[in-house]
């Protein structure tokens, strides 16, 4: 960071733009050029019609040049429209763009006070204040730009990871799948036939499955576990735990071992339905085609080889018991998170039977047995009695929709499979008669109604309402239904011989191990989070990290074949740059002030601070900090300058506001992203709400440390507001959990002092929460006129950071 | 959750799994106890009896889960072990 030289005088030049009518039109900019000019370090103030017009920012680069200008402020519209453009103009005009100041005076006045031109003209000058206040203490920066391995990690070997690692390594990037079972192919490999088209789901899945595996731009490291993730977007190494599969390349998949082998399983792939040896493939289709031994069941265990059955079973000599573990250590640009979702266990909807009457089968187990390469050779058999039922019932959403049993989001797929298996059950064995009972047929998608609609027309009974119960006939081990039809108001009491139990898809158990690793965010279903719901919707909130599949939330094929190759092409855009710019908005540790507390560590929401107590140092990892500010706010040793948003801009920013009559004036600390942009999206709805507001922003709400909103109130301020994204929906991931503790210290701070808490207000404001800032602003109006001059002199006195 | 294994294999009964017979040649033993000790499936163990030696010679403890690995045989120092398999067609 350079610093300029102290004895180098500030000059500033201030631009006050009319924006045709829309700023003029309620504030007299003339005035405000005027005032501009008597301001400390404004050497130069004029107005314009359209700053933002080439022929304005002309007008800046020139009086920059000219006038020797070294902070240049202009008053028009929110930094979220046109600083990029005014950065710009300074940059080509020789001026660092972090010497550059917004005060915004349309949306946050011109356009909110329409019809108090006066009042509106006296708020736009307080806002130029605090702008050439911040202005004359911003120092320029430098960004830092770093550098992007060319490589990819996928972890997750199912049609998501496939088709991202297929994407990137036609790209030509190298690309490392990391899968934890055997083979790849997940979920997909298990079902029979895909929906609405009724393909069969490994036919059209096992070229994509061979092309990943023999792709020279794919190094698939099956039967592994990243283990570890250090580092930042473009430069993470990942520790990759290979598990040995104690059979070499040497296996050419004959299967001559598999006979020989004493130890039996129920083989996973097939949900238990059929057996499998201690030596297995987990089906015919594995990519690898390599067997591989289950240690835990072979008599094999530890080092002492007491059964050498397959060993001398197999001609090619590929059996290796001797085989270790290896930690590889892989130097990656990009990591996909392509690690798919577990299914709802029916076993704890006791009513339903599952476990306890062996007609009643999970859908995953209906796709092995409809499966010609399944367990019972594609034959739908009862397991109570092998034979095929001549009436089946599907129930929907068995774990889905439903706050009391199972979760509470709709899983998205189970209605169209069930229709697809209902018309496989109509197409093997026309004469099956088949119920299903569903809460809402949801069939939203290409070729869904269609669908729907030939299912209705082979005769598959739909019934609106979900049974209350099943009781078995024990002597044949038929079904009866017992429920209400919604449509009918009607009992139903219906006889089965088998019932499917479509069950929903819920996060990976063992999800939190790569949330932990990633540092990724969980929605309250426990789906990862993505960046941004509409905008980002494949990108992480962490920078380099990118989302495809279930992870992410229940989706079907297509759908995560179309996440799975955006997020190739987004984790694609950064390794083709080959390099990435970090804002220069990230902390910088003063080591005189600091103690090695670690708080600021603790605080982040990224892991981008290491602090070393031995060495007593502490570190920021500039690239993996994402600028919100937390650690500014907790340090408690003042030892932390967050750059572009200093304490002592921040400061300059109160007192300027709380120059002129404080005790009428609301102190707005307002986030970047939700609470600022709903102030932006007031001003474009043109709700009026009272002048007295004086908003500051802050990258995140978390960056508010206690220290300002004391020194506000120090200042006289009647009212201070802190505002941010809703909890659960912060842009830094949970940095506002932060802000609501802060806050509700300060109030019970507050309450001991004798002040009147309802001073301190904390709002939660998205971006399209424009109604609710004006409705805030004005409810606080009461507030403020609440306050009277002794509140002020005590609130004055005892707070501390005053002056 | 991950899916739930509960159900017997549909082919559980089709599985035909060779099964040892366990023949002990006890006045050989000299009660070494690597057979007992080294077998993987814990079929073997120390019996009560003396054999001519002075030894404790093995016993079978259940002959149905041996799985014919024949380590017993290969580690046995005296030739006092050996398996055949049993014949399982009238069911084992």
């Amino acid at each position: 960071m350079s610093k300029p030289e102290p004895s180098e005088e500030i000059r500033i030049g201030v631009y006050v733009c009319h924006c045709g009518l829309n700023i003029a039109g309620s504030v007299d900019c003339e005035e405000i050029a005027r005032f501009a000019a008597t301001v400390p370090h404004v050497v130069i103030s004029k107005d314009n019609r359209y700053v933002c017009s080439d022929q304005g920012q002309e007008l800046i680069k020139q009086d920059i040049k000219e006038h020797g200008l070294n902070r240049v402020v202009v008053a028009s519209c929110s930094p979220r429209l046109h600083e990029p453009t005014f950065r710009r103009a300074c940059e080509e005009a020789g001026l660092n763009k972090y010497l550059f100041e917004m005060a915004n005076i349309r949306e946050h006045c011109s356009w909110v006070h329409l019809y108090e031109k006066e009042k509106a003209t006296e708020k736009a000058k307080d806002l130029v204040r605090m702008a050439v206040a911040k202005a004359a203490l911003l120092q320029p920066q430098e960004e830092l730009v770093v550098p992007v391995t060319r490589k990819a990690l996928v972890i997750g070997g199912g049609v998501a990871g496939i088709q991202t690692a297929l994407d990137l390594a036609d790209t030509d990037y190298k690309v490392y799948l990391v899968e934890k079972e055997p083979s790849i192919g997940g979920r997909m490999a298990q079902i029979d036939k895909t929906f609405p088209t009724m393909d069969c789901s490994i036919c059209i899945l096992a070229p994509k499955m061979s092309d990943a595996g023999r792709h020279p731009n794919i190094e698939l490291l099956t039967n592994s576990e990243v283990t570890a993730v250090k580092g930042y977007i473009g430069n993470f190494r990942a520790k990759v735990l290979k598990k040995p599969r104690y059979v070499t390349q040497e296996c050419t998949a004959c299967g001559d071992c598999v006979p020989v082998c004493t130890e039996t399983a129920p083989n996973e792939f097939d949900v238990g339905l059929a057996t499998r040896r201690a030596i297995y493939t987990p089906f015919a289709q594995a990519v690898p085609s390599i067997y591989i031994v289950d240690r835990d069941l072979c008599l094999n265990k530890d080092s002492i080889i007491t059964c050498d059955k397959c060993i001398k079973a197999c001609d090619r000599n590929a059996i290796d018991f001797d085989m270790k573990p290896e930690t590889l250590e892989l130097e990656v640009g990009t990591i996909i998170v392509a690690t798919g979702a577990d299914v709802y266990d029916p076993a704890s909807l006791v009513e339903y039977g599952y476990t306890r009457f062996p007609n009643v089968i999970a859908s995953l187990e209906f796709e092995r047995l409809i499966n010609a390469g399944g367990p019972s050779g594609g034959r739908l058999i009862r397991p109570s009695d092998m034979k095929v039922p001549d009436t089946v019932a599907f129930i929907q959403c068995v774990g889905s929709r439903s706050e009391k049993s199972g979760h509470f989001y709709c899983s998205s797929v189970c209605c169209m499979n069930t229709i697809k298996d209902a018309l496989l059950i109509k197409e093997h064995w026309p004469e099956t008669k088949i119920y299903v009972f569903y809460v809402d047929i949801r069939a939203y998608g290409k070729g869904f109604e269609e669908l729907y609609k030939r299912a209705k027309e082979e005769d598959v009974i739909f019934i609106r309402g979900l049974p209350a119960e099943i009781i078995e006939n024990r002597k044949n081990h038929n079904l009866r239904l017992i429920g209400e039809n919604t449509l009918l108001t009607e009992v139903y009491k219906i006889d089965v011989g088998m019932v499917v139990l479509s069950i929903g898809i819920e996060p990976r158990q063992d999800s939190d191990v790569i949330q932990r690793l990633l540092t990724l965010s969980k929605t309250s279903n426990g789906f990862f989070m993505e960046a941004h719901p509409k905008l980002r919707p494949v990108d992480a909130p962490t920078g380099g990290v990118f989302l495809a599949g279930c992870a992410e939330s229940p989706k079907d094929i297509k759908d995560s074949v179309t996440q799975a190759s955006a997020a190739a092409a987004r984790a694609g855009i950064l390794m083709a740059r080959g390099s990435v710019t970090a804002e220069a908005i990230t902390p910088v540790v003063n080591m005189e002030n600091c103690q090695v507390c670690g708080l600021c560590a603790r605080s982040c929401p990224y892991n981008a601070i290491t602090v070393n107590k031995e060495l007593e140092k502490t570190e920021v990892i500039e690239a993996a900090c994402a600028g919100c500010g937390a650690c500014g706010a907790e340090c408690p040793f003042d030892a932390i300058t967050m750059r572009h948003f200093t304490d002592e801009q921040i400061y300059a920013q109160i007192d300027a506001s709380t120059e002129q009559d404080a005790d009428k004036k609301i102190v707005a600390f307002c986030c970047n992203w939700c609470a600022y942009a709903g102030a932006d999206f007031a001003g474009v709805s043109r709700m009026q709400y009272p002048t007295n507001v004086r908003i500051i922003r802050t990258m995140c709400s978390g960056r508010v440390a206690p220290k300002f909103v004391e020194r506000a109130f120090s200042r006289g301020a009647a009212v201070v507001l802190v505002a941010g994204c809703h909890l659960g929906d912060c842009h830094y991931i949970n940095a506002n959990y932060q802000t609501k503790r802060r806050i509700e210290k300060l109030w019970k701070k507050m309450d001991r002092l004798g002040m009147n808490k309802n001073r301190l207000q904390l709002a939660w404001i998205t971006a399209a929460e424009g109604e609710k800032f004006a409705s805030k602003i004005k409810e606080m109006q009461n507030i403020i006129e609440k306050v009277d001059k002794e509140e002020i002199e005590k609130s004055k006195l005892m707070v501390r950071g005053g002056g | 959750m991950p899916v739930r294994l509960w159900r017997k294999p549909l082919d559980a009964d089709k599985i035909k799994i060779p099964r040892g017979e366990i023949h002990i040649i006890k006045e050989r033993c000299k009660g070494c106890n690597f057979c007992i000790e080294f077998c993987p499936r814990e079929v073997l163990e120390e019996s009560e009896e003396f054999n001519e030696k002075g030894f404790h010679p093995p016993r079978v403890k259940d002959s149905n889960n041996c799985a014919l690995c024949g380590f017993c045989e290969a580690v046995c120092p005296d030739f006092a072990i050996f398996t055949v398999e049993k014949n399982c067609e009238g069911g084992c």
